[in-house]
């Protein structure tokens, strides 16, 4: 009875409902690509910041984390390749030999990083091979080749094609040293990497540092990249104490807090928004129910329980937020959706994002059932929350002042 | 009252003085006008030993060469130090390069000694102010702290002098926040022809990584104040005595 009332009431006041729908539904399309894109975002964030270098899981030797020496390295890469082999969760992996190494071509030294890397798996772990700008990327049949930061690059002074002296220590603390052609230039955005670093073939590597079936780490590219945390506990147990397996929560925790951070004062924008939208429907809705004081002074007057007058409200109410919030939900949906496969281009970000090793300025928005159901129950309970004060003091009228009531 | 304040003051700067007399004393008679000096290097970590020999000449405090002369690998690979710079030589790349600034700190020969210890050696006595602590029958104890202007990497240094060889027997090497970095220790003391001198050097480094490492310096032969070739310190000698 009540139910149809409010239902009669909304289908015959049809500018009001329409004007009602419209300002919610598009207020939960916004709140709803907001919220998409933020997450989408961030998810971007950490999935770029993991696979422009560092990978998901890595192995190391124990203690290498901490102190990085040679007392530390992987020392025999048979028992761990065989077990990584048999693992059915593990899509692939590679080992890795970072060396810091003096860098001297004929005007200046600079102390650095060398990284020896399996030239044929590395691009599927890593994506330096995507921001090669000069020359070309290694392969496995690469000796001296070595492909170098750019910022690296102009503070020796050298170009493509030129020869770079490395020396170090090898693994059995003999002197390593040897001369480097370079084959190719890179730049991440990531400084770390594009002032200090180069990558060499690791087959060649060995024969020149005495490392031949040692690694410091190995990394790991699990099937599942949304598991890497439990595989890398559970690769742990399974190894032993001889390996120690983190996955990237670990050694990209700097990143994390930063997002972590950037999540609170996230959250107050949000709820700032939530004020904003939460006043203009409450406005919207004072406005359409005060304007009814008449209306309801004369139902009051026939008999209608406040009680009686608040349900029927309350139910228009609901019954309109809950056509917006649906017809909101799909859009909103429709506009994640979208974004989520043609992602939004940040033109000439790329410098600023680059610290974070984000190599493409494009923001994605991310989408899920969650967000959008999330969202549809955020903006009902704000449309319900806005009518009952209104309703409340329209409720508080005597009925003969309500019917006086311009 | 007057001449206790003046006394004070007056014994004050003696002390002051005689650490630093103490110390210049000593540090000429470790260097010499010039030297010659050959030496087993051994690097002991946790996981390996291994020796190094080299031969070294110097002039002053301010101009050294090395020579590695095993292991085998590494024969020829020379160093030459003139004041703060440095430079290197490795036969194998047949290229010299000079030591950046950013690489002082890093590790000398894969040793517990570093490069800036290679080149600063001297500066203890022009970088420090120098107390004395206290002192026994055998030995001074003498804290170092950097004038504030010096470039230095340690917060203090703590360096017990033998006063019988006027050599030093103990430094420990603290960091700016005063924690314990290093102990060196001089062992083996001989007779030269003019001095004594430690034939034995051990370095424990005491912070958390190296811990339970050490670098023994054996020295073979010295030799104090005969004639060296003035071309020894020149970048051009960096390869000719590589061979």
């Amino acid at each position: 009875m009540l139910f149809s009332i409010a239902w009669r009431n909304v289908v015959r006041a049809r500018r009001r409902t329409i004007v009602t729908i419209l300002l919610s539904s598009i207020t939960t399309l916004f709140f709803i690509f907001y919220v998409g894109l933020k997450e989408g975002a961030y998810a971007k964030f950490k999935q770029d910041a993991v696979e422009f270098y560092p990978g998901y899981i890595q192995v190391t030797g124990p203690g290498y984390r901490d102190s990085a020496d040679y007392d530390n390295l992987i020392r025999d890469l048979g028992p761990l390749t065989e077990a990584l082999e048999k693992d059915e969760r593990i899509a692939l992996f590679a080992p890795r030999f970072e060396g810091f190494v003096l860098y001297a071509s004929d005007t200046n030294a600079i102390g650095g990083m060398l990284t020896a890397i399996d030239p044929e798996k590395e691009p599927r772990l890593s994506r330096i091979h995507r921001s090669i700008r000069k020359g070309e990327y290694l392969t496995a049949k690469d000796t001296n080749g070595i492909v170098i930061g750019d910022r690296l690059a102009e503070r020796l002074e050298v170009s493509l094609g030129a020869t770079v002296s490395i020396i170090g220590s090898a693994t059995d603390y003999s002197f390593a040293a040897d001369n480097l052609v370079i084959k190719g230039i890179f730049h991440t955005g990531s400084n770390e990497l594009d002032s200090a670093a180069a990558l060499i073939n690791k087959a060649y590597f060995d024969t020149v540092f005495a490392s031949t079936g040692m690694a410091t780490h190995v990394i790991v590219l699990p099937k599942e990249i949304g598991d890497s945390l439990p595989i890398a506990q559970s690769l742990q147990n399974e190894l032993g104490p001889a390996y120690e397996v983190v996955d990237w929560h670990t050694y990209l925790s700097g990143l994390i807090e930063s997002l972590e951070y950037d999540a609170i004062s996230d959250g107050i924008t949000m709820s700032l928004f939530l004020v904003v939208i939460l006043f203009v429907i409450m406005i919207y809705a004072l406005l359409t129910i005060y304007s009814r004081t008449k209306e309801i002074g004369i139902m009051r007057a026939i008999g209608t329980t406040p009680l009686q007058v608040f349900t029927i409200l309350m139910l228009e109410t609901a019954i309109i937020a809950g056509i917006s919030i649906i017809l909101g939900g799909i859009g909103g949906g429709w506009l994640i959706y979208h974004f989520e496969t043609h992602p939004i281009v940040l033109a000439g970000m790329e410098e600023a994002y680059g610290q974070f090793g984000i190599i493409d300025a494009v923001i994605p928005s991310r989408f899920s059932f969650e967000i959008i159901f999330e969202s549809m129950g955020i903006m009902l309970l704000l449309n319900l929350l806005t009518a009952l004060y209104p309703v409340y003091r329209v409720n508080r009228f005597k009925p003969i002042d309500a019917i006086r009531h311009l | 009252m007057k001449y206790l304040l003046i006394f004070l003051l007056f014994f004050g700067t003696l002390v002051a003085d005689d650490a630093e007399a103490i110390v210049k004393r000593m540090d000429d008679l470790m260097r010499g006008k010039t030297s010659y000096s050959k030496l087993t290097m051994t690097v002991v970590t946790k996981r390996t030993e291994r020796k190094m020999g080299m031969e070294g000449w110097s002039e002053g405090s301010e101009k050294s060469f090395i020579k590695i002369l095993y292991p085998k690998k590494d024969y020829g690979i020379t160093f030459l130090k003139i004041d703060d710079a440095m430079w290197q030589y490795v036969p194998k790349i047949e290229k010299t390069i000079k030591i950046p600034p950013s690489m002082m700190l890093q590790s000398w020969m894969g040793s517990d000694f570093t490069n800036d210890d290679m080149v600063k050696e001297s500066s203890i006595v022009e970088d420090y102010d120098k107390t004395i602590l206290s002192q026994d029958k055998e030995s001074w104890t003498i804290e170092m702290i950097p004038r504030p202007d010096a470039a230095v990497v340690w917060g203090k240094i703590v360096m017990k002098v033998s006063k019988a060889y006027e050599m030093p027997l103990e430094v420990d090497y603290y960091d700016e926040d005063d924690i314990l970095e290093r102990e060196l220790f001089y062992k083996d003391f001989r007779k030269l022809k003019d001095r004594y001198y430690p034939f034995l050097w051990s370095m424990f480094p005491k912070n958390e990584e190296k811990m339970g490492n050490e670098t023994r310096i054996e020295v073979e032969a010295m030799e104090f104040d005969i004639p060296v070739d003035g071309a020894m310190f020149t970048k051009r000698a960096l390869k000719k005595y590589s061979r």
